[in-house]
């Protein structure tokens, strides 16, 4: 652990010292030490579930640790809460800044202090003028009558950055901060954070972008499975060994053999919804699994809700089986083979209070009901106990509600929801977002079995190492459209064709 | 991965009500012989019936993320029409003297109707419930005194007030009978059924997944707004039923009945676990929350205790009870977050990385 090589003169900002946190069922932080300097843009980065918003979240005193220290500008802390960790000079920007959206840029910046003059009345000429003023000791041009909720996405990261500064905010957590900013955006943005960082700022800087990684930081500390595996400077090592170092040696990628057969179950013709996707023409066939990838916002997602009826759907033809598909409610979907895995299963997938039991049925209580609408509480139970059992979901029993459960066997559970349906079709958004590798893996084994079955999936997805994995194709869609597909095994399926596959689209956009 | 204590002290918590209720019973037993008599007993369950019924179309709500706040004007509606229908002119009636039926169906009519605008406004409109059903409060109380004859509508046939006031059978005890009051047992099958209904029917599980997770719900294939609106519906039926009971009991109609009676409903339910947020609770709950405040009315007031004191006590009992929902509810945000972070989401897609 190197975590004071340069700048041994210079006394650290933060110095976190063997921070430990246990989730039940998750050991989220093992022993991470991490250093941060004055003036210092320092990055994180680590994969999915790697420890990243755990850590900060222990840093900015929403959590508290099981074990280990927090210095932070000298004073010494087990453990805080956000009150102390502001106080201590800590803040947080998140991607999507939390402000009062109607309220201007002025009063945004002197909330809670606003100029009043001798009747008590705010003083709205000297609001403005003080405002202006102290964004110009931050050399940030803004219209400080403008309305919040006017501003581009990287202006109101500025502001909220030079709010945090004007709060006494000597570190500054920057949580992707890029991640819907055009590059010039991203320029003006990495300006102004290097001028602060001149004057003697600290950030910590979380991005997937590693190349901005590069750009921008000075060190960079990566993460992985709650641990800290190296901090490093920036320019010692390349990307390459930043990714090495993030994936860990030695991960082997989950295959399947495919299932696929001639049989076409699942036809698309010409869907198209202004605005969203256009003229999506597909066949799937009885056990095929297709990936569809792309870009934030390029229109898979509203693709898959419509298709599901949570949205509307827009024009085009759908078949099913031959039979055309017309449901317009989930309900209906189900009925007519068609299940959807939401994206966030927290807020979509399932009803956390609720017990394991009732979130596996709630789809097919009709077929379960007996005389006067009574559930049949037996046939009930054996149906659950079947797809706990062959799912392999770990929980004490039926009546425990879902959000007790770890993520991977929660996700299981609406698994086991939309295959208590029967589908012809499945859709899955995001299928393994937020589970451990184990339980990703008993995901993939899922998606294989009801392939097995005979089930055409489609898998809306960013991961594209898993999608090379499971699918037979692998669709890109660029600005709603379909543009490119890759074929299981073929030769130029690889994560770096996706890629700029899905980047040039990117390109083409701007 | 829950431990053993936390469990346990969650059991405590659920079936608190009934330990309270318990208690209530020993305590006012123990300081006052007039309150243990078995008549006493019954009566404070026939007493408070009518506001029972509104418990349990107030639960109904709660459970599916609603409030109806309208019920308790929908009572004194549902009593006024029904007594108009019934009544003698002599005594206030519109003369027509319908048949007991015909008037119970009537008023049934009128509940499901308000029932039916509710959940329209509100699922249809998208408007929000609160404001929608305190409006239908004050636009049902105006409607009752604007139909009702400036006074009382009185003397019902027996058929009519058999529920509300009758007695199912008597005991012969001691120097005179002991009635068993239809409404007190009446009040009890109510809460059996609404149980039924909530656990052990497709939509009662689907008004608790609707009431702790719309979105969830929703793409679980529920109906999210149809749940609703029956919700609605069934809310109004209670505001009818609890119209028949009040103006069994009393033998009259008076524009005035049920005023304020909200207060009361909302403090039962929650008193009873059903939770301000939807989703928790149970009906066996409710009932528990209606038998302490109704004890807690009538020991208090048995005993002598000043009106005052009465209100002051049951506004610290609501007090109290509100205080256990938060606490439960803090405890299940702060789970929800560790949760959350457990299998946090925020930031790097392995896969997202790009090369150069």
């Amino acid at each position: 652990m190197n975590t004071q090589d340069t700048n041994s003169t210079q006394s650290p900002i933060l110095v976190m010292t063997n921070v430990s946190k246990a989730f039940p069922g998750v050991q989220a932080l093992r022993s991470v030490n991490l250093c941060v300097l004055p003036g210092e843009i320092h990055g994180l980065v680590g994969k999915n579930g790697a420890g990243k918003s755990t850590l900060m979240a222990v840093l900015m005193g929403i959590t508290d640790p099981n074990e280990g220290q927090i210095e932070i500008g000298g004073k010494t802390f087990s453990t805080m809460n956000s009150r102390e960790a502001i106080d201590a000079g800590i803040a947080y920007v998140p991607q999507h800044v939390a402000m009062m959206d109607s309220l201007t840029v002025a009063e945004n910046i002197l909330a809670g202090e606003l100029p009043k003059n001798k009747l008590g009345f705010i003083n709205w000429k000297k609001v403005n003028q003080e405002a202006e003023e102290r964004l110009k000791q931050l050399n940030l041009q803004l219209d400080v009558t403008k309305k919040v909720e006017g501003l581009g996405v990287a202006e109101q990261t500025m502001l909220a950055i030079s709010k945090a500064l004007f709060g006494n905010a000597r570190l500054i957590i920057l949580d992707e901060p890029t991640a819907s900013l055009s590059r010039a955006d991203i320029n003006r943005l990495f300006n102004f954070v290097k001028s602060l960082k001149d004057k003697g700022v600290a950030f910590v800087y979380i991005s997937h972008h590693l190349e901005e990684v590069f750009e921008i930081c000075d060190r960079v500390t990566v993460m992985r499975d709650g641990r800290v595996v190296d901090t490093c400077e920036v320019k010692d090592i390349d990307v390459p060994q930043l990714i090495m170092m993030m994936v860990g040696e030695g991960v082997e990628d989950y295959t399947r053999d495919s299932t696929c057969t001639d049989e076409i179950v699942f036809v698309l013709n010409k869907l198209t919804r202004r605005g969203y996707y256009e003229d999506i023409s597909l066949e799937i066939k009885k056990g095929e699994v297709i990936g569809i990838t792309g870009l934030q916002g390029c229109g898979a997602e509203q693709l898959g809700k419509g298709l599901f009826g949570l949205e509307y759907r827009g024009i085009g033809e759908i078949k099913i089986n031959g039979k055309e598909f017309t449901a317009k409610k989930p309900i209906d979907s189900f009925n007519e083979g068609l299940a959807y895995l939401p994206q966030d299963r927290y807020r979509f997938g399932l009803v956390g209070v609720r017990p394991v039991k009732e979130n596996v049925t709630y789809p097919i209580l009709k077929r379960l009901t007996r005389l006067i609408n009574l559930i049949n509480r037996n046939e009930e139970k054996i149906i659950v106990d079947e797809y706990i059992k062959g799912l392999e979901i770990i929980t004490p029993n039926q009546e425990q509600p879902v959000r007790l459960l770890s993520g991977g066997n929660q996700q299981k559970v609406v698994f086991a929801k939309l295959a208590s349906t029967k589908p012809n079709v499945l859709i899955l958004h995001e299928p393994t977002q937020g589970v451990d590798v184990r339980a990703k893996m008993d995901i993939f084994r899922i998606i294989d079995e009801l392939a097995k079955q005979g089930v055409a999936t489609v898998v809306i997805s960013t991961e594209i190492r898993e999608l090379i994995g499971i699918c037979d194709r692998i669709l890109v869609m660029n600005n709603g459209r379909l543009t490119h597909e890759y074929k299981k095994g073929a030769k130029d399926t690889t994560p770096k064709n996706i890629l700029a596959a899905i980047e040039g689209g990117k390109q083409n956009h701007e | 991965m829950k431990t053993k204590s936390s469990n346990f002290f969650a059991i405590i918590l659920d079936n608190l009500i009934w330990l309270l209720v318990l208690a209530a019973l020993v305590i006012f037993s123990s300081l006052s012989p007039a309150f243990r008599t078995p008549n006493n007993l019954l009566a404070t369950l026939y007493r408070s019936a009518y506001l029972g019924i509104l418990v349990i179309g107030q639960a109904f709500a709660m459970m599916s993320g609603n409030f109806d706040l309208s019920s308790e004007s929908g009572l004194a509606l549902t009593a006024m029409v029904g007594g108009l229908f019934l009544a003698t002119t002599q005594n206030g009636g519109l003369g027509y003297e319908v048949a007991p039926g015909v008037a119970i169906l009537i008023m049934i009519a009128v509940g499901l109707l308000i029932g039916l605008v509710n959940g329209f406004l509100i699922t249809k409109m998208r408007m929000n419930n609160l404001i929608v059903t305190i409006a239908m409060q004050m636009i049902l109380r105006g409607l009752v005194y604007i139909i009702s004859p400036g006074a009382t509508a009185s003397f019902f046939p027996k058929g009519f007030t058999w529920l509300g006031g009758g007695n199912l059978f008597k005991i012969p005890m001691g120097k005179g009978f002991l009635g068993i009051p239809a409404a007190a047992i009446f009040i009890i099958l109510a809460f059996i059924a609404a149980h039924i209904i909530i656990k052990y029917t497709q939509f009662g599980r689907n008004i608790m997944a609707v009431g702790s997770n719309p979105v969830a719900a929703k793409d679980a294939g529920i109906e999210t707004d149809k749940v609703i609106r029956r919700v609605y519906l069934i809310s109004g039926f209670c505001m009818a039923i609890g119209g028949l009971l009040i103006a069994g009991r009393l033998d009259s109609a008076t524009p005035r009945v049920g005023a304020g009676l909200i207060f009361p409903v909302q403090a039962a339910a929650v008193i009873g676990g059903v939770s301000l947020f939807g989703g928790r609770g149970t009906m066996i709950g409710a009932f528990g929350g209606l038998l302490l405040w109704s004890i807690l009315d009538s020991g208090l007031s048995i005993m002598q205790v000043s009106p005052f004191w009465i209100e002051a006590s049951r506004g610290l009992l609501l007090l109290f009870a509100i205080g256990l929902d938060a606490i439960k509810v803090k405890g299940m945000h702060r789970k929800a977050l560790e949760e959350t972070l457990a299998t946090s989401q925020i930031g790097l897609q392995d896969t997202n990385v790009v090369i150069e």
